[in-house]
């Protein structure tokens, strides 16, 4: 008896195993058809997909107001904004490479223009007659953004914005305090000894540094390279003839300040991290592209002027170094009529001025009513548009090819992120830009 | 069934289509298709397909964006990956992590499951605390350490301080980068470890131990000659599964930096992989990478395969 009701247990059993082995082929059958509708999905209505990296904060706010006044002006066209990954643009730059080499394309995406394009070199679509000879863009944009949106003779794309590298943001009470004079400081070497009265006089930390990545240390090299040697030198070492002792001196008095005048625990903050600290007035000052600006914007503990202020970098007034975001078209994408259509809108006042209000650049056009802008944005985009010189970011990717980039940020990594190791760091930035 | 065995050929020959359909489709392996044809199509292509993709472009010269040339496949690549400084870093690297991770978290793990291995209150809440940092993500783990290796403000360093030791820059020092990071995985990991070894000492017999007492065995024999010798096979299991996630450790390095350049002295073959793959975009460097990778992995994992064949188990 036992055995029998046992043989009609293991029957059952049997029976929904099968149906749920039957179930399992079903659901992963459609869960893969599922999967290639999505990617499939361009056939029939055009939908023009735009993806870019900006998922939070300041990024994300200034990009839902270019989205929404795109869809206000071209509201027949179907668009859909695709955030890649994280902030980092570590991540967008994986997505679209991994989407370009596997020809799943989309009708544009946000990244930096300049040598960083040379990674996707050969896979970008020309606009320079549909875009900006059609919206007469290069008229009306600012000369040398001009120049980095042009890449292997060809206009892939259409700059939306520019952040200024050269800027050292200061905690007007910690100063103070110290005795400092802002306006003073015109050199690295004035800098520096306003570094040691601010650890004579206060308890705060000269400067703050975010060293989580090397990028940082990279950036203010530079700067200090700029301000000691001037553009030129600058540029022959983006351009792979740097001057040794340039270099040296450069990462000599880079060292001074890593060693002596920052906050100990750099290693293990974002920049975001660091630049709390002027916020809470436990440093002096920090050196950043002028997307702090909006980090400030967004605190109720500070006011512009009367508890943070600004100074360029010592040693480079009359510089504006410069950085650029800008959205790109790749070739043979689905949708290259709405592309067009996207990127003349990009290169609208409507556009930059709603873009860059909340972002926290500033529109690259020539003729941008500045005073819709607010007044730390006014004063940047006058900076812009009078500036001497406009070297390009290197750390930012306008300056140099993606893989010399990386090697510069290795040669920061393994020589100068403490112990700082000059005479090695500068041969390794050496081989870095000559290759 | 065993009718149509038995009669052999000439019932076959009389016995129609469908019957031998019929018994075609109720044999085993068709009938288990649906249970291992699927999981067998999908890693098929995703892993097997995938590893073999990533042999083939490491053969080529890809890089950048474009279609793939086949036309001339050599060695190229690795010969200059084993060429390369930052290659023998991050292996070096990649080889410390693997060895010091799993050898301490297996004794680290070992002493708590005999200390555990006894009678006492709150013993299921005391192994509990201890397995409950291999329940969280890497990303909240890297981000927790990130915050309390900290110089100034990080409990590791404040504690110190109360010694007058320090501060101590962990993440920013590469002497001390690489033990940081292997501290803090083998904080989340040694958890799993106890929790295989308490298994294998629960199920040894108290008469042993009762035995070997009346032997006048001291305590301390008693383990070493008795009790840790039968823990072989939990020992084995557990190394595997610790080494594979030392090699997945670039998890807790992308999120430590938020990028793929992890601190200084602590670059491994994933994040170096992943910089020359997706930053620079030099596919066959990267793939070439991976597959020196693979081999690290396959080096850790065949000994085990062959233990286990030797036990019979495979």
């Amino acid at each position: 008896m036992s055995t029998n009701i046992d043989h009609v247990d293991d029957r059952d059993r049997r029976r929904y195993l099968k149906t749920l082995a039957a179930l399992g082929v079903v659901g992963t059958t459609g869960i893969a058809g599922c999967l290639d509708e999505e990617s499939g999905s361009d056939g029939g209505g055009e939908t023009l997909e735009v993806v870019h990296g900006w998922n939070s904060g300041d990024g994300k706010a200034a990009l839902e107001a270019l989205q929404a006044a795109f869809e206000d002006e071209h509201s027949d066209v179907s668009s859909e904004f695709n955030g890649a990954g994280g902030d980092a643009n570590a991540e967008l730059n994986t997505v679209i490479a991994n989407r370009l080499q596997n020809n799943d394309l989309m009708g544009s995406f946000a990244n930096w223009p300049g040598n960083h394009l040379e990674r996707y070199k050969g896979s970008l679509m020309d606009v320079e007659g549909a875009v900006w000879d059609e919206a007469g863009l290069k008229d009306t944009i600012h000369d040398a953004t001009v120049e980095q949106c042009r890449f292997n003779d060809k206009m892939p794309g259409v700059p939306i914005g520019s952040h200024r590298l050269n800027n050292l943001f200061y905690n007007v009470h910690v100063f103070e305090e110290a005795g400092v004079d802002p306006n003073s400081l015109d050199s690295v070497d004035a800098l520096i000894s306003a570094f040691e009265t601010i650890n004579q006089n206060t308890d705060a930390a000269p400067m703050t540094q975010a060293m989580s990545g090397p990028w940082t240390n990279l950036q203010l090299f530079v700067q200090v390279l700029t301000s000691q040697s001037g553009v030129e030198a600058y540029t022959n070492f983006i351009e792979g003839n740097p001057d040794g002792n340039a270099l040296r001196s450069a990462l000599e008095a880079t060292k001074t300040i890593l060693e002596n005048h920052i906050n100990g625990d750099a290693s293990t903050l974002s920049m975001t991290e660091a630049n709390d600290k002027i916020i809470n007035g436990s440093a002096g000052c920090v050196h950043q592209g002028n997307w702090l600006y909006g980090a400030y914007r967004n605190s109720d503990q500070v006011e512009y002027q009367t508890d943070w202020d600004w100074i360029p970098f010592p040693g480079t007034e009359g510089i504006y170094f410069f950085h650029l975001d800008s959205f790109l078209a790749p070739a043979d994408n689905p949708t290259p009529d709405l592309t067009e259509q996207w990127l003349r809108f990009v290169g609208t006042k409507k556009a930059q001025i709603a873009f860059n209000e909340k972002k926290g650049s500033v529109p690259i056009r020539n003729d941008v009513d500045a005073s819709k802008l607010p007044e730390f944005l006014q004063l940047m985009y006058d900076d812009l548009h009078s500036a001497e010189e406009l070297p390009p970011t290197l750390a930012h990717g306008l300056a140099v090819t993606p893989q010399q980039l990386t090697a510069c940020e290795e040669a920061i990594r393994v020589n100068f992120m403490g112990p700082y190791n000059v005479e090695a760091a500068a041969s390794d930035l050496e081989s870095a830009v000559s290759n | 069934m065993a009718t149509h065995e038995s009669t052999g050929e000439s019932v076959a020959e009389t016995v129609g289509w469908r019957t031998k359909l019929r018994y075609v489709l109720n044999g085993d392996l068709v009938r288990s298709l649906p249970f291992w044809g699927v999981p067998f199509v999908i890693m098929g292509i995703a892993v097997y397909g995938g590893i073999g993709y990533n042999i083939a472009i490491s053969l080529t010269d890809t890089a950048g964006i474009g279609a793939v040339d086949w036309s001339s496949l050599d060695l190229e690549m690795y010969r200059q990956a084993l060429a390369a400084p930052a290659v023998h870093r991050a292996a070096l690297n990649t080889f410390v992590l693997l060895v010091a991770f799993t050898s301490i978290s297996l004794v680290l793990g070992l002493f708590l499951a005999i200390l555990l291995d006894r009678q006492f209150r709150f013993k299921e809440q005391v192994q509990m605390i201890y397995l409950l940092p291999m329940s969280l993500s890497f990303v909240v783990t890297a981000k927790l350490w990130v915050w309390m290796y900290n110089a100034e403000s990080g409990v590791i360093n404040v504690t110190l301080g109360l010694f007058g030791i320090g501060p101590i820059d962990f993440l920013g020092d590469p002497s001390y980068s690489l033990g940081a990071i292997v501290l803090a995985l083998i904080w989340q990991f040694s958890g799993y470890t106890m929790i295989v070894y308490l298994a294998g000492l629960q199920s040894i017999p108290g008469s042993q131990f009762e035995a070997a007492q009346i032997d006048g065995a001291s305590t301390v024999r008693i383990y070493l000659r008795v009790i840790i010798p039968q823990l072989k096979a939990a020992s084995v299991s557990a190394a595997v599964v610790l080494m594979v996630f030392a090699l997945k450790a670039f998890t807790f390095l992308y999120a430590l930096t938020g990028g793929y350049t992890p601190p200084k002295g602590t670059d491994i073959l994933a994040t170096l992989m992943m910089r020359e793959a997706f930053s620079n975009v030099q596919w066959a460097y990267g793939a070439a990478i991976a597959t020196m990778l693979l081999i690290m992995a396959l080096g850790v994992i065949s000994p085990y395969l062959y233990y286990q064949y030797r036990q019979g188990s495979l």
